[in-house]
């Protein structure tokens, strides 16, 4: 029961955080282009590999989370 | 933890090493000046790899450029082995990703001991001019930074290819907890969504570790800290 709790908060945290990360990266990826639709192309190359660093912090609370649980 | 693939990971890893030797076989085999088919292919993976991936070794770059090929086709094939149903992704498997993440580590600081010496490139790690006390501080910050880098490499690349997998078979699982015809639709349709992101996955965590591994040995061989 207190394994099921602590990994459901290990991976809600986890992706409290990373929503907000990835919120943030878009927005300013979305001026950016805004601001210069000739570099949208980069922009979005750019932002797809940080997406790609933020979310691996929600994966690694993923296996934590799955770790607890299967203890 | 348990394994998620039927087939053993050893196997899948041997099938993902033949057909990145296969691949650049057969692509170089018969070489045009007018390329078609999979050399087009191969050409387009090289002259991507060359001026994105490659340049930040500087004068090395043609000297590494089959490393870092090798490095990216093989972890692409070996997550896209993962979207064959009964063979399983060899990177979904831990050991796998810290092997390729141990010999990084390795060849990184091989190359940095290589390149400067074993005494410089060891002072190259502290920056010129600091007071003494300050240095104590400074050598358990870098050291645990050095020995970060393979852990997550290594734990970014499972956790990616290990969380498809989990997602698809807890999707399957549904039909067996509603224990009803009606809800098979939606894990049909669930995988079918998250295979499409997986192939995505598999170039994105692919391509990183590539870029990241070389950007560890490039600052190593730099000498920049």
């Amino acid at each position: 029961m207190e394994n099921a709790l602590g990994a459901g908060l290990a991976i809600g945290l986890a992706a409290l955080g990373t929503g907000l990360g990835i919120g943030i990266l878009a927005a300013k990826a979305m001026e950016g282009i805004a601001r210069q639709p000739e570099q949208a192309g980069v922009i979005r190359t750019s932002m797809i590999i940080a997406i790609a660093f933020v979310e691996a912090i929600a994966l690694y609370a993923l296996v934590v989370s799955l770790i607890m649980v299967s203890k | 933890m348990h394994t998620s693939t039927l087939v053993n990971p050893v196997i899948t890893l041997w099938i993902a090493a033949s057909l990145t030797f296969l691949f650049y076989f057969i692509a170089g085999r018969n070489a045009k000046l007018a390329p078609a088919g999979i050399q087009n292919l191969a050409e387009m993976i090289i002259g991507f790899f060359k001026d994105e991936v490659a340049s930040m070794l500087g004068e090395n770059s043609s000297k590494w450029l089959p490393f870092i090929l090798a490095l990216f086709t093989f972890i692409l094939i070996g997550n896209l082995l993962g979207l064959i149903p009964g063979l399983g992704a060899p990177t979904s498997n831990i050991n796998v990703t810290a092997g390729l993440a141990i010999v990084i580590f390795l060849l990184t600081h091989f190359m940095g001991i290589m390149e400067h010496g074993l005494i410089k490139y060891l002072r190259s790690f502290i920056p010129e001019g600091i007071p003494l006390p300050i240095v104590f501080f400074l050598i358990p910050i870098e050291l645990v930074s050095q020995l970060a880098r393979p852990f997550s490499l290594a734990v970014r690349l499972f956790a990616n290819m290990f969380a498809g997998h989990t997602v698809a078979i807890t999707l399957i699982t549904l039909i067996f907890f509603f224990k009803s015809y009606l809800i098979v639709p939606f894990p049909i349709i669930g995988n079918l969504a998250v295979s499409l992101f997986e192939i995505f996955a598999a170039l994105i965590q692919a391509y990183i570790f590539t870029f990241l591994a070389t950007l560890y040995i490039s600052s190593a061989i730099e000498g920049e800290h």
